[in-house]
């Protein structure tokens, strides 16, 4: 159920301008780790990784570990509480075409 | 390439993107339920690639919607086409969760090194289905359309 705390916290968490250029840096990716994410940042690897954090909590990022680096990828639907119907599809068909393209990657190399 | 079309009161989204898969694979992946749940990230109940089908998705419930899209195979042509339509949300909700009447076609064309699959999701109608902002600060309008065009610029 999309609730008032819900907004609240995606909205919270978008407000600090430097977690959300790492939001959109992490849009803009198919996949992103910390390394990639700290170089041209300005800010410390501790940093991007308090964010990661927070943008976790809001349910805004998803995270892959592979061996000893993890992989950060967006989760459009975790901008839901803030956008309409038209917003929440043309993010949701955009990220899904790119996991038809991983999909069929697998199933067809 | 990504557009979002303005007609008379109502919009589409389009997706328009060229695989380097044949025909046949892309259209076994958007037509059997297994692999469609693997890309779409919901696994569709009751889905077969047959005019009038019924079949449903579940989302995230909204308000009195219980989440459940409601979809309904209009057209099949092997290898070219599927059209099916997509309904859902609450009269009670506004912006995500309202009232969705909308139809979602995916056409397939074979092209020189793959295949080009163009995805348009039309029916969204304004104001029904318009913003979920009233209220907030236009600057969260331009957070989202900024997100939008970084994605846009990847494609």
């Amino acid at each position: 159920m999309i609730e008032v705390p819900a907004i609240t916290a995606v909205m919270r968490t978008l407000a600090d301008p430097t977690r959300r250029a790492v939001f959109e840096r992490i849009v803009g990716s198919d996949e992103i780790t910390v390394v990639e994410l700290t170089r041209g940042s300005g800010v410390t690897q501790g940093a991007i990784s308090q964010h990661l954090k927070s943008l976790k909590l809001a349910g805004l990022v998803a995270e892959r570990p592979q061996g000893r680096k993890v992989y950060y990828r967006a989760e459009p639907e975790g901008l839901a509480p803030l956008v309409d119907w038209m917003d929440h599809y043309a993010l949701f068909w955009r990220d899904r075409f790119a996991n038809l393209r991983t999909l069929l990657r697998e199933i067809d190399p | 390439m990504n557009d979002a079309a303005v007609m008379a009161g109502s919009r589409e989204i389009i997706v328009d993107e060229v695989f380097p898969h044949t025909l046949d694979v892309i259209w076994k992946t958007l037509t059997t339920p297994a692999t469609m749940g693997r890309w779409i990230k919901m696994a569709p109940t009751g889905f077969e690639p047959k005019v009038g089908a019924r079949f449903t998705y579940q989302t995230t419930p909204a308000g009195e919607w219980n989440g459940v899209i409601q979809c309904q195979v209009l057209e099949v042509i092997p290898n070219e086409r599927l059209v099916y339509a997509w309904k859902g949300g609450h009269e009670g909700n506004v912006g995500y969760g309202s009232r969705l009447d909308t139809v979602v076609t995916f056409t397939l064309a074979a092209v020189e090194n793959g295949t080009r699959l163009r995805l348009v999701h039309s029916g969204f109608m304004l104001p029904r289905n318009e913003t979920a902002f009233k209220g907030m600060s236009e600057g969260w309008k331009g957070v989202i359309q900024r997100i939008d065009a970084v994605s846009s610029e990847q494609d």
